[in-house]
């Protein structure tokens, strides 16, 4: 198995053979929502219901939960669902769960992007500074922020942000949604509300957008880029007294392709905890748009939780899972392509 | 050993069981609350939104219940379901990881398994905290145990990994193979060995455990998903406070979130007194 890999992929393997675990890694997801479901204590449709219906509304309920039939059967079915992407109808609004996280999630991971984003740039802007400016005062404040990383969640940081630019600088717009009161929305093309904006042409209602925008950026950006800043500054470190950097400098290399080249060094690990920020930034968008008013994924599973609709939260665990599944295997593949000895089987290879 | 700890000054001892005293301190606030609150936690005690003064020390909130009584009451609950989840986690994760640490590199189907065991331990790794807490929660309801079980799920992945890799080291060591050659068997070696010596990464990352036990539990209050209201919890406070914040009333959300992040700080200050490497 090992050699005919060997032979078919040749060197290319390390990315291929990534991407076909993905199917093994989903249904182990899969697998993990349904047992999920099946451990809720008690008859799953009464505590769904509060016990208040016919028999045939018990049937249908039970239907729509996938729990008639033997277990293998129901397994079954549920991996095939998962499989073709039909996470079932939602049991409030009866629509399918995929239809209406296809009207959701990209307002969500247009927050997420554009926070992933601005956490990079300051991350890089924070990391620069406390590396090669450490006497700075502000660079300074900045290490002591890097290392206590994640004590003051967003939640608080939002209302604080909120108090003051809101309440009493009056900077920013109430946290009452994505665009001004009584403006519509722009036609949905790319579902991206943004991005739609944008395409229609809609100036008024971009700006509007972005400026609604900004406040829940920062508050992420603030909360979250602390753990990536931390892991910059402390691979730029290793990378000022690396022999490689040492030799640059002394043959005279100019300062910016001795930055650059310390960079490079320090990326492979930067790399590495972006998947990990995007997960926290995911759920850090559920959190800021309750507190902003966003919409999104966030509003949408704290209603189907209120609601106890388990087909929905069932369905947003997947939705979920197979996100970060993909950020993780873009990231393995980006890590593994900056830094070969990362990739599998290259363990043999001296380090 | 004993002429150097002997040549250091005293003073430097003493200030450094100073570290202790923030937690120390929220945990008596804690403990004495009954005491220390002025009124009833969970009943509407005055008229809503007053701002702090003499009788109502942090002011009221939108509802007209006491802050100050509703902090300190909700301190003693969030500091159980914190070190719950700890206790909860630390065990696990020590099973788990001395478990898969110690099948991983023998062979046949306990290897396949240990392996296996540990890739999807990492798999749920990647799934967001706040995720993960909320379909708990959302599937097997909200209660203090739900909290602290749900807590744990979220945290023993990691935890588990920071044991497994100080077993794969422990094993090969020389006090390991001299116990089994004395003739203890695999289990005695298993708990009197190899669980001591793998064990500090978790006592170590306990604290970070708990802060996020702390920040997850608010988190789900916050969001309206955590313990039912008028059960004080800093959450729950913080999230009601924020309407109050978006029209220029900064206490009801103010003294909560303070009370949160100094819980955090003070037990990461407490945990550098243990943490030994690195």
């Amino acid at each position: 198995m090992n050699r005919l890999l060997n032979r078919t992929l040749g060197t290319q393997r390390w990315w291929v053979t990534r991407i076909l675990v993905l199917p093994l890694h989903l249904l182990v997801f899969a697998v993990v929502t349904f047992f999920l479901v099946r451990a809720i204590p008690g008859d799953p449709v009464l505590a769904v219901t509060d016990g208040d219906i016919t028999p045939e509304q018990y049937e249908a309920v039970k239907e729509s939960l996938g729990l008639n039939g033997s277990i293998p059967e129901q397994l079954a079915r549920h991996i095939g669902n998962v499989a073709t992407f039909d996470l079932g109808d939602a049991m409030v609004s009866g629509r399918p769960v995929l239809e209406e996280f296809g009207s959701r999630l990209p307002s969500t991971l247009e927050l997420v992007f554009l926070a992933l984003l601005s956490v990079g740039i300051f991350s890089l802007f924070a990391s620069a500074l406390i590396v090669f400016r450490p006497k700075n005062p502000v660079s300074r404040v900045l290490f002591v922020y890097a290392r206590t990383a994640g004590a003051v969640p967003e939640f608080v940081w939002g209302v604080a942000a909120i108090f003051l630019f809101y309440a009493t600088l009056h900077w920013a717009p109430a946290p009452l949604g994505r665009v001004a009161g009584r403006m519509r929305m722009p036609e949905t093309v790319t579902g991206f509300p943004l991005l739609d904006a944008l395409i229609e042409g809609n100036t008024r209602a971009a700006v509007s957008m972005i400026e609604h925008l900004v406040l829940p950026i920062a508050v992420l950006t603030i909360a979250q880029s602390a753990l990536l800043t931390k892991v910059l500054v402390s691979g730029l470190q290793e990378a000022t007294s690396a022999a490689p950097t040492r030799f640059r400098i002394a043959s005279g290399a100019p300062r910016s392709a001795v930055v650059t080249s310390m960079y490079r060094r320090a990326a492979p690990p930067a790399v590495t905890i972006v998947g990990q920020m995007t997960g926290n930034l995911v759920g850090g968008a559920v959190i800021i748009e309750a507190l902003f008013g966003l919409g999104g994924m966030g509003q949408y599973a704290v209603d189907a939780i209120n609601s106890k609709d388990i087909v929905a939260i069932q369905g947003f665990l997947i939705v979920i899972s197979v996100l970060t599944l993909l950020v993780f295997l873009l990231i393995d593949v980006a890590t593994m392509a900056l830094d070969c000895r990362r990739r599998p089987g290259a363990a043999g290879v001296a380090l | 050993m004993n002429t150097l700890t002997a040549k250091k000054p005293a003073t430097s001892l003493n200030l450094k069981w100073l570290k202790l005293a923030p937690i120390t301190v929220i945990v008596l606030l804690a403990v004495l609350s009954p005491v220390l609150g002025t009124f009833d936690p969970e009943r509407v005690v005055a008229d809503p939104s007053l701002s702090p003064d003499g009788d109502h020390f942090f002011g009221t909130d939108p509802s007209g219940m006491d802050i100050y009584s509703r902090v300190l009451a909700a301190a003693g609950r969030n500091l159980l379901i914190a070190t719950g989840a700890v206790v909860l986690t630390s065990i696990v994760a020590l099973a788990v990881g001395l478990l898969t640490g110690m099948n991983e590199s023998r062979s046949g189907i306990r290897a396949y398994l240990a392996r296996g065991a540990s890739r999807v331990l990492d798999l749920f790794d990647a799934v967001p905290a706040i995720i993960v807490a909320m379909v708990f929660v959302a599937l097997y309801g909200v209660s203090p145990t739900t909290l602290v079980v749900s807590i744990a799920i979220i945290m023993v992945p990691a935890q588990a990994r920071l044991v497994r890799t100080e077993v794969l080291r422990i094993r090969g060591e020389g006090y390991v193979d001299a116990a089994r050659m004395s003739g203890e068997g695999e289990f005695t070696v298993l708990v009197r060995e190899v669980a001591p010596n793998a064990s500090w990464p978790i006592i170590e990352n306990a604290s970070y455990v708990f802060g996020v036990a702390v920040i997850l539990t608010a988190a789900l209050g916050f969001l309206g998903i955590g313990l039912p209201p008028p059960t004080p919890e800093w959450g729950s406070m913080i999230s009601r406070g924020a309407s109050d914040a978006a029209v220029g009333r900064w206490w009801s959300a103010l003294f909560p979130a303070l009370a949160l992040s100094l819980t955090v700080g003070s037990v990461a200050l407490a945990s550098s007194l243990i943490r030994t490497r690195r």
